[in-house]
């Protein structure tokens, strides 16, 4: 079967607002979790989280966005959605083909607008520019529209799993025939909805998080998004190509809906699926962007189907260390990390680390290091149990 | 290609649950809630904190599963569980974020339909929901079709779900989405006013690529965006081309004419593509509007191939036994499906 390979990325989070400037915030260390600035909410003071320090009018002013009802989620989309239409050097004529998919993963679509939505659904407004806004839907509609892409069209919501999934139904369009080039990814911005329910869970921490660390305290919630365009390999051989997206799967830990299972049955299945479908062996597997968020459960499940799968578990980190918990983008930010690991033959690592986990025994990796990059693994797990691994070659 | 072997439907019409019911069940304040079914499947602790979404979900899915065993479930729900989703926001506006309870938001997150089923049944295979608002459940569709080209042998869930808020009611009609003046949904398709009627509902169907004892076939999926006519015009002419052979024709063209005069240029458009004499049935005065109608309009198809029971309710002559359906269907214009299914 044809190869999948990816000839564009366009990336914004808390460490960067582009791929080279997150490779460079990555090699350094820098955690971009801070006490807050632009979003408004009673947790700023007590919780940190990966904002993004670029308002929405900055935002707007970049991108040439004049005109009413366009969300945070949706500018962040589009500030990624161009970088990797550009890099993959897509005419307008390509955006528009009927054979160009576009896929989106999210998980809070317009609902970072809180007041807003909550006036315009309690019958306290009259004239609001955002009630065709706040679906998950309406992020992908927004961009459709901006670029007119009629091919086949999707969001998909697998909490935070969704961009992973993204991807991968990309990857399958292609594979199948169904579309000659997907431009994949997600988006998340950050959202009173998703600060208040991960907080009624106790799921926040209110220091930097520690991913694989025996004191971790929780996540922390950041932004942003990210976006790849995948083509099959026969189709763009005069072009730039990152690397190949070998493997990737969906599993359900059907366990709890939010938490995962003591054995880590879908992280399991995810990993060993993604595995098969790669046509590798664990052994080949060079590093593990791990989902790591840093919270009491997924940090020990996660480390346990590691070690259910790798005999020697290769080296590891958790971006998230850099950037927060991004949701629905987190799938295809790690993407884009797994992807500069592979391009620049190099690894980052994982941030505030200092003990491993009695049972575990395992420590992420803890300096930059240039190193032989040939597959990268790369883990996204959400709650109602939606398990997702991709994996990324070299070329 | 593949198969179609159980289904299963809750709507408004309590004759798509109940064959002795024969008549129109009306619209309430131009909406068409769903009939209440039978949740006993779901334990009354888990019961009690679901939203109808939910419900209508797993009651419409554990119906499917039930009969046959499937290797995972692939949802379409453009909005899931809003009504918790806005009671939880309203309560951190309310209680200016102070402490809330979680269960409003976990069970209000769009993947917990999927998610739940998968608990319910300890299913550990592909789990994915798809919520591209109007194409969500088409794209559940397109899923599905590669999943049983990559796993011939397995079978799958599949299924549309969408519930009725107090709060998407209002913001879709600030949208423009419904009529403002009352109307019945009995004459629903024939105002010539701006705006349609909220509906809700769920169905679910097994599907795999066993032909035998099949119920139905879904021979084809397409989608577009656009408002141009010209293109929508070409996509539907090139399905029909493509995918029905010479000596076969659409016995039927299943509408998804909601009564918005804004959209029924696309619906005329769709059947003047269609030898001339092809009927056209309805179904959105039945179901009210909702973005993963055309679940429902595939669960209608599929009793259309196997008996007339519906055909006086969506306006048929009540001889006919199509063979060959087409659905077609636009959300607000821009989103466009078609959906090509025959008797197997």
């Amino acid at each position: 079967m044809s190869r999948i390979v990816v000839t564009g990325i366009g990336i914004i989070s808390a460490i960067g607002d582009n791929a080279d400037s997150n490779r460079t915030a990555l090699q350094n260390g820098i955690c971009g979790i801070s006490s807050i600035d632009l979003f408004e909410t009673k947790y700023a003071k007590e919780l940190p989280f990966g904002e993004i320090k670029i308002s929405n009018a900055v935002l707007k002013g970049h991108l040439r966005v004049s005109f009413p009802g366009v969300t945070r989620t949706s500018l962040l989309a589009q500030h990624a959605f161009e970088q990797a239409i550009a890099d993959s050097n897509l005419s307008s004529e390509d955006l528009s083909d009927e054979s160009t998919a576009f896929i989106t993963g999210n998980t809070v679509g317009g609902m970072c607008l809180t007041d807003e939505l909550y006036n315009d659904a309690n019958k306290r407004s009259t004239d609001s520019p955002y009630v065709n806004s706040y679906d998950l839907g309406s992020v992908t509609v927004y961009l459709q529209e901006l670029y007119k892409i009629r091919g086949i069209s999707n969001t998909i919501n697998t909490a935070c799993s969704s961009s992973a999934n993204a991807i991968m139904y990309g990857a399958r369009l292609l594979k199948y025939g169904k579309a000659k080039r997907a431009i994949v990814g997600g988006v998340d911005s950050l959202a009173k909805f998703t600060i208040n329910g991960f907080n009624a869970l106790h799921i926040l921490s209110s220091q930097q998080c520690k991913p694989f660390d025996q004191n971790r305290s929780g996540l922390n919630l950041g932004e942003g998004a990210a976006f790849l365009i995948l083509e099959r390999e026969e189709d763009c051989i005069q072009k730039k190509k990152y690397a190949i997206l070998s493997g990737y799967s969906n599993a359900n830990d059907a366990y709890h809906a939010s938490s995962l299972s003591d054995t880590g049955e879908g992280p399991y299945a995810a990993m060993t699926e993604a595995l098969k479908n790669a046509q590798l062996q664990p052994a080949d597997i060079s590093f593990i962007n791990a989902h790591g968020t840093g919270t009491e459960n997924n940090d020990l499940v996660e480390g346990v189907a590691m070690k259910r799968i790798f005999e020697k578990v290769p080296p590891f980190a958790s971006s998230k260390s850099n950037t927060g918990h991004t949701l629905g983008a987190a799938g295809a930010i790690e993407a884009v990390y797994s992807i500069l690991s592979i391009q620049h033959q190099e690894l980052y690592p994982s941030l505030h680390f200092n003990q491993s986990i009695d049972t575990l025994a395992l420590e992420p990796l803890q300096t930059f290091q240039k190193s032989t990059v040939r597959h990268v693994m790369s883990n996204s797990f959400g709650f109602a149990g939606n398990c997702s691994s991709l994996i990324f070659s070299e070329i | 290609m593949f198969y179609i072997h159980q289904s299963s439907c809750i709507s408004a019409q309590k004759a798509f649950s109940d064959p002795s019911e024969t008549s129109l069940t009306a619209s309430v304040n131009n909406k068409l809630y769903a009939c209440d079914a039978n949740y006993d499947m779901i334990p009354p602790n888990t019961l009690r904190r679901l939203g109808k979404a939910v419900k209508m979900g797993i009651a419409t899915g554990m119906q499917v599963i039930n009969q046959q065993a499937v290797d995972g479930i692939v949802i379409g729900t453009a909005n899931g569980g809003l009504e918790d989703c806005i009671k939880f926001l309203n309560q951190i506006i309310e209680f200016e974020e102070g402490r809330l309870t979680p269960t409003n938001f976990v069970q209000s997150t769009t993947n917990a339909i999927a998610g739940q089923l998968g608990i319910m049944t300890v299913n550990k295979g592909y789990n994915i929901t798809h919520v591209h608002r109007g194409l969500a459940f088409e794209n559940a569709l397109i899923d599905t079709e590669m999943l049983l080209q990559e796993n011939p042998d397995r079978s799958y869930l599949i299924g549309g779900v969408d519930e009725i808020s107090e709060y998407n009611y209002t913001i879709d009609t600030l949208a423009g989405c419904y009529k403002k003046e009352d109307v019945s949904n009995k004459n629903l398709l024939r105002a010539a006013s701006a705006g349609s009627m909220a509906g809700e509902g769920a169905a679910m169907f097994l599907v795999n690529n066993s032909k035998q004892d099949a119920q139905a076939s879904i021979r084809a999926i397409k989608t577009l965006h656009s408002t141009e006519f010209d293109s929508i015009e070409k996509t539907i002419q090139d399905f029909i081309q493509e995918h029905v052979s010479g000596e076969e024709k659409i016995d039927l063209i299943l509408s998804g004419k909601n009564g918005d005069a804004r959209l029924d240029a696309y619906y005329e458009k769709c059947v003047s593509l269609l030898p001339a004499n092809t009927p056209v049935g309805y179904y959105k005065q039945l179901t009210g509007e909702f973005s993963t109608a055309t679940a429902i309009a595939l669960w209608i198809a599929v009793t259309l191939l196997s008996t007339n029971r519906l055909n006086a309710l969506l306006e048929i002559p009540a001889t006919l036994q199509p063979k060959n359906i087409l659905l077609y269907n636009t959300c607000r214009g821009n989103q466009h499906s078609l959906i090509l299914i025959s008797k197997p």
